[in-house]
């Protein structure tokens, strides 16, 4: 379990809070989708709920982080990596510049950990299983599309064994495969119980996979509830949000007249 | 004048006093330039000391001293440089001096360290100053800084044929940011990996002899920053200038009126700057006029941005990268003469055969050819650092070790 | 570069200490004789054994060339104190003591080359880190060595990127030499500035990822050594002092 309790942070040399007073709680096995307009704190929010922030990249914060109900202020940023996963939009620049193969790359935060080597082993498979991407193991990290480096990204967390992943904007320097791609592994970590994070400006995804939504506006909780509540509201756009297509098309459809019948076969999966 | 540069005033006065004094009593000049050197550092770390109850900068200063001493009795001691007589009349290298040179800097160097790092942990029961400078991000940075001296280095070297380098761009920025132990350790790695390690058509299998120059320079940028060197200092008064502008032209003046003497006086050889015209053919005359003009143009540039941007910092830049370039000419000399005959496939190897034709040894055209190419090199270097620094955004400069020592004074980002 | 042969399978250590004593005797024994013995034993037998004779003479020659060529220039037609006149050229003189002294250098700078190239291509360069890693060397440290070796290329085609697109964009680098130096100005801010600016997000990732744990961390895999190899490396070591000394005690001539 993870949660935020009163806490306001502050990058370094601003002296406007980039989060006020915030106190969420995931818990695990949840899902739960980020939203908020550019430079409402959601990329703050994730530093520091994996502890880069104010660790790794300075700032002030006050409030608490608690980890499985302990806090967390003691504990340093290596021991926070077997905890929190994050990964980021970027896909080149969260390799490790070291591997030669997706392998190493998917064994380098265990291997840091100085796990004993047959768990290492164990753990990297596991990984490369859990994302389908066992037949990209022996090639160069450095030459795969985008989406194959952020599903490396992705592996190489899971390799941690962190009790959540913080993912932020994963597909937002990819192109539509990428993120088909990406999509589909978190639908498949979804379902199987992985607790996620996952900040989004792309709302169908956020509606494709979690269950819960958090809205952020200039650093504080906007909205907070089911996904399918604070997605189909009416007052989204005012927090600089596009709702999903599958809203945006029951609202047409529902304006030209369609009956809650033919309203249901939307809520039927595509074949 | 604010404390600081107020000692370092009274140290650098009373080092270039002793210096002077021991040159005027008949010793020679490197023994001068040495004595003057450590006296300065003493006098500046006693001060220090006396005024703000820091032991950081006495800690050096007694590493210093260890360095030194160990360098004074390896030469007295162990001394088998050979003369320019003594040279090996079948192969016409002084590969005596070149080996020595380099095991003594070497070793003295390490001494140094071991005192420095010693005293540190005696008396703090810790090592900050090393376990400070190694952070994620200085690793990184080392990592760019590697990579852009072999890249720049090697296409100057294979493409370019003008007489400097620019293989130090990488060292001097990591060690001006993040101190001098992290531009030692780049610029040392970096020229042992780009003989052995890095593969063709990048490789230049002469770098690792030139580990030690490297490393030097990375020392010196790394205690500059610390210093301030780098740190802008715009639109100041014409009068700040025009000291600043008179204070380089006479530090350039002096430095290189101690290289001529100092030449001179080792080589018994009369030789001055400027390139001798008896005997010697007329494009070689040519060339050695070229390479004066750059020299003069690098400098003139600089006077330029002082005047332009009003930026004193230019001034510093100017005297840093000369008193670097000198440096590393003095330890590169015997190394490329010992080991290379003087070439190195570089287009610094004309201003070799122009020396080698005005009828120097090898040695002695090499440490002139270094005179010439290294501190152009070097006061090019510098300034690219300086615009590059610039152009970063002062909250991410602020995360390195030494990153407030090249903001302005007024600005800097608060925690 | 992992090959089949025997050479390929040592551990890397003995292969760079091989090179290293292999060069320092080149260097300090000088000479013309030296240096071939040097390049027979180390260099020749090594690579026949490996298989790659062909390529190491081409990669070494090639490496060497562009100083080669200057050595024998400089030295053949430079030499303040050659007296005996191979041939004139105007007021070109060449020398047979600069001929000698050039070649003798050439010899020194072919074994330094052959011994180097060898190390390079019988060992891949990640492999000598993590050897040095597992043998304490700090893990930070190799860090720094291998990535910088993957950076080099990595930038290199980034500046090709960020070219192809200038020139797209209508920038002229083709031509004469002071519109390539124009040429280079543009592309290194953006490579130069870009790699910087990496730094950051690279550094959140790394230390996400328990790069600052103190202390060793696990290989996965680490070359193999052997005591044979063990003790090669020690008379190898051994074998420089003795050198010097017989030389300089007369026993061994120049």
């Amino acid at each position: 379990m993870l949660s935020l309790e009163g806490v306001t942070y502050r990058y370094a040399g601003t002296s406007r809070p980039s989060l006020r007073d915030i106190s969420l709680t995931f818990g695990d096995g949840e899902v739960v989708g980020i939203a908020g307009r550019s430079e409402a704190g959601k990329t703050t929010l994730c530093l520091v709920l994996s502890g880069l922030a104010p660790r790794t990249v300075g700032g002030s914060l006050s409030g608490r982080l608690l980890v499985d109900g302990s806090d967390a202020a003691p504990l340093a940023i290596h021991e926070l990596a077997g905890r929190i996963g994050i990964a980021f939009a970027s896909p080149a620049t969260q390799l490790s510049g070291v591997a030669a193969t997706v392998y190493e790359e998917v064994a380098f935060g265990p291997m840091n950990l100085g796990l004993p080597r047959d768990e290492i082993i164990q753990r990297t498979d596991e990984a490369l299983t859990a994302l389908r991407i066992e037949p990209l193991a022996a090639r160069d990290p450095a030459r795969l599309s985008g989406g194959q480096q952020q599903l490396v990204a992705i592996a190489g967390l899971l390799a941690q064994r962190p009790a959540h992943l913080v993912l932020d904007e994963p597909t937002a320097q990819l192109d539509p495969q990428g993120t088909r791609l990406v999509g589909e592994a978190l639908t498949r970590l979804a379902n199987g119980g992985a607790s996620i994070i996952l900040v989004e400006q792309k709302t169908d995804l956020l509606a494709a996979v979690c269950s819960r939504v958090v809205v952020l506006d200039a650093g504080a909780v906007a909205r907070d509830g089911a996904a399918g509540d604070v997605l189909g509201d009416e007052r989204l756009s005012s927090l600089g949000i596009a709702a999903p297509a599958s809203v945006r098309l029951r609202k047409a459809l529902a304006q030209a007249g369609a009956g809650a019948a033919q309203l249901a076969v939307l809520d039927e999966p595509l074949r | 004048m604010d404390a600081r540069a107020t000692r370092l005033g009274i140290g650098v006065v009373i080092g270039a006093a002793l210096g002077l004094a021991l040159l005027a009593t008949g010793q020679q000049w490197v023994l001068a330039l040495a004595a003057a050197v450590v006296a300065a550092d003493v006098v500046y770390a006693v001060l220090a000391r006396m005024q703000t109850g820091d032991w950081a900068p006495m800690r050096f200063a007694a590493g210093l001293v260890a360095f030194a001493v160990v360098t004074y009795v390896g030469i007295i001691g162990f001394g088998d440089f050979g003369t320019q007589a003594d040279v090996d009349p079948n192969t016409f290298v002084n590969a005596k001096a070149a080996n020595t040179w380099a095991l003594i800097l070497t070793i003295a160097m390490v001494v140094g360290a071991v005192v420095y790092f010693g005293l540190e942990l005696l008396q703090t029961g810790r090592l900050d100053s090393l376990a400070g400078q190694f952070g994620t991000r200085t690793l990184l940075l080392m990592v760019v800084g590697i990579a852009v001296n072999i890249i720049l280095g090697q296409t100057v070297a294979s493409a370019l044929k003008i007489p400097i380098y620019l293989d130090s761009i990488g060292t001097i920025l990591v060690g001006v940011l993040c101190g001098p132990i992290a531009g030692a350790l780049t610029g040392g790695l970096c020229n042992i990996l780009w003989s052995y390690v890095i593969p063709p058509p990048f490789q230049y299998q002469p770098a690792a002899a030139f580990a030690i120059t490297a490393v030097a320079i990375g020392v010196i940028a790394g205690l500059a920053g610390r210093a301030g060197f780098l740190r802008p200092r715009p639109n100041r008064s014409t009068a700040e200038l025009l000291a600043g502008g008179a204070i380089t032209v006479a530090l350039i003046g002096v430095m290189a009126a101690f290289a001529i003497i100092g030449y001179q006086k080792i080589f018994q050889t009369d030789v001055s700057l400027l390139p001798n015209t008896e005997g010697v053919d007329w494009y070689f005359v040519l060339l050695a006029w070229l390479a004066l003009l750059l020299v003069v143009g690098a400098v003139v540039g600089l006077f330029a941005l002082l005047l332009i941007r009003r930026d004193l910092t230019a001034a510093y830049v100017v005297v840093i990268g000369v008193f670097t370039g000198v440096v590393a000419a003095l330890i590169s000399a015997p190394i490329a003469a010992g080991v290379f005959g003087g070439v190195t496939a570089s287009g610094t190897d004309f201003l070799v055969a122009a020396f080698r034709q005005a009828g120097l040894d090898v040695q002695a055209a090499t440490t002139g050819q270094g005179l010439i190419s290294d501190p152009i090199d070097k006061v090019t270097t510098f300034f690219t650092v300086y615009l590059i620094l610039q152009a970063m955004a002062n909250r991410f400069k602020a995360r390195f070790p030494q990153g407030e020592r090249v903001v302005m004074a007024d600005e800097g980002a608060a925690a | 570069m992992a090959g089949p042969s025997p050479i390929h399978r040592l551990n890397p250590l003995t292969k760079l200490l091989l090179a290293a004593v292999s060069t320092i005797l080149a260097v300090v024994l000088g000479g013309l004789v030296a240096p071939a013995v040097i390049v027979a034993l180390a260099v020749i037998v090594p690579a026949l054994i490996a298989g790659i004779l062909p390529r190491l003479l081409r990669t070494a020659l090639l490496l060497s060339l562009p100083i080669a060529i200057s050595v024998l220039l400089v030295n053949l037609l430079f030499y303040p104190a050659g007296r005996e006149i191979l041939f004139q050229v105007g007021p070109i003189r060449a020398t047979a003591e600069g001929l000698g002294f050039a070649l003798e250098t050439l010899a020194r700078i072919g074994a330094i080359s052959g011994a180097i190239t060898l190390f390079y291509l019988t060992t891949p360069p990640a492999e000598l880190v993590l050897d040095l890693e597992r043998r304490g060397v700090p893990a930070r440290l190799a860090f720094v060595a291998i990535a910088s070796v993957q950076t080099v290329p990595a930038m290199v085609e980034r500046a090709a990127a960020i070219t192809a697109a200038q020139r797209a964009r209508g920038l002229d680098t083709e031509g004469s030499a002071w519109k390539r130096i124009r040429g280079i100005v543009p592309l290194a801010g953006p490579v130069l500035l870009g790699s910087i600016a990496e730094i950051e997000e690279r550094t959140m990732s790394l230390e996400a990822r328990g790069f600052t744990r103190p202390g060793r961390r696990t290989l996965l895999w680490s070359p193999p050594d052997s005591g044979t190899q063990r003790a090669v490396r020690w008379l190898l070591v051994a074998a420089l002092p003795a050198v010097v000394l017989a030389r300089a005690t007369g026993w061994l001539p120049a």
